[in-house]
């Protein structure tokens, strides 16, 4: 499956091991960034992609508000938020955004969580 | 804050969840054991915290500093004797990384490593208080012991002190996590763990 996957965290670092992961996992899958909720709905606006990780504690607008403004420009992307914000305060939050939850590091465990999620929502 | 040795107590079991989440999350990122002693809580005075760190000939540190708000403020600081931070860096990045790029990734790397085991201590303290914090980003910070915890020259303030010692396979890092609380926040805190320890009788 080619697909879109918008990569959105203030860490390059993070970004580079998500990055990196999902390039190992779908090689045909283009890969995006951004370092910021604006950045984040500038790209969805420009470039569609079909999956979006989402990272929580970000300048400017956090997380979960880039998530209820990305659902204005599309409902139909699938959301995962990749985070270390534990507390259950986030999932909950999560839960009623409709997204997917998955916990940092970023992993090849959890990122292979998170694209098989997008994977199974896509289907 | 004067804690009784109930409420140390308590608070001693709410960080051990915490820190074992943090040991998780590090495991995790090492593809290795972490080992950790349970981690000794104390009210102490900045000057002894800064006292150890300095006998331990970690008077150089690196600190990643994150702010949570809630109905208890906080700003939490994870300290590491600063030789040890580039073997942090490799947990987060790999051993395969040249020595230029890692230190070129170092600060970013250290930021997102302290978010992550600031956040799991912190999310645990949350979950078990029932409270919620909103964190600021985390800073990274390069210094004498003194100057990163004592800015203000202030050694004699009174502050929540989490000592832990991780120990991974292949490298040996130990680290201290301290919490400066302002008086209203202490006052909270002490309540929430009544009402912790209340609920448990």
């Amino acid at each position: 499956m080619k697909a879109k996957i918008l990569i959105v965290d203030d860490s390059s670092v993070s970004r580079m091991m998500i990055r990196g992961r999902i390039a190992g996992l779908q090689p045909d899958w283009e890969i995006l960034e951004a370092a910021d909720g604006d950045q984040a709905l500038a790209s969805v606006a420009a470039d569609a992609p079909n999956f979006i990780t989402m990272d929580v504690n970000m300048p400017g607008m956090s997380g979960f508000e880039a998530v209820e403004k990305i659902r204005l420009l599309n409902k139909n992307v699938k959301i995962v938020i990749l985070t270390a914000n534990i507390q259950e305060s986030s999932r909950d939050k999560a839960q009623q955004l409709g997204v997917q939850f998955v916990q940092k590091p970023a992993t090849l465990a959890a990122v292979q969580q998170a694209v098989d999620y997008f994977l199974a929502a896509s289907t | 804050m004067r804690l009784n040795s109930l409420e140390l107590d308590a608070l001693t079991e709410i960080f051990n969840h915490g820190v074992g989440q943090a040991a998780r999350a590090l495991s995790q990122l090492a593809s290795e054991e972490v080992l950790l002693s349970v981690p000794k809580v104390q009210e102490l005075a900045k000057r002894d915290i800064t006292d150890q760190l300095d006998a331990r000939g970690a008077d150089r540190i690196c600190a990643v500093r994150q702010g949570f708000t809630g109905v208890i403020n906080t700003e939490a600081l994870l300290m590491f004797p600063v030789e040890q931070s580039l073997q942090l860096v490799q947990l987060m990045v790999g051993d395969n990384v040249p020595l230029e790029q890692l230190s070129e990734m170092e600060q970013e790397s250290l930021a997102e490593i302290g978010n992550i085991l600031l956040n799991s201590v912190v999310g645990s303290v949350a979950d078990m208080l029932k409270i919620e914090f909103e964190g600021s980003l985390p800073q990274v910070e390069l210094g004498r012991s003194t100057e990163v915890l004592c800015p203000d020259g202030d050694f004699d303030n009174l502050i929540l002190s989490l000592q832990i010692n991780f120990e991974i396979a292949s490298r040996k890092i130990q680290g201290y996590l301290v919490f400066l609380l302002d008086v209203a926040s202490s006052d909270m805190l002490e309540r929430k763990l009544a009402a912790f320890i209340g609920a448990l009788e």
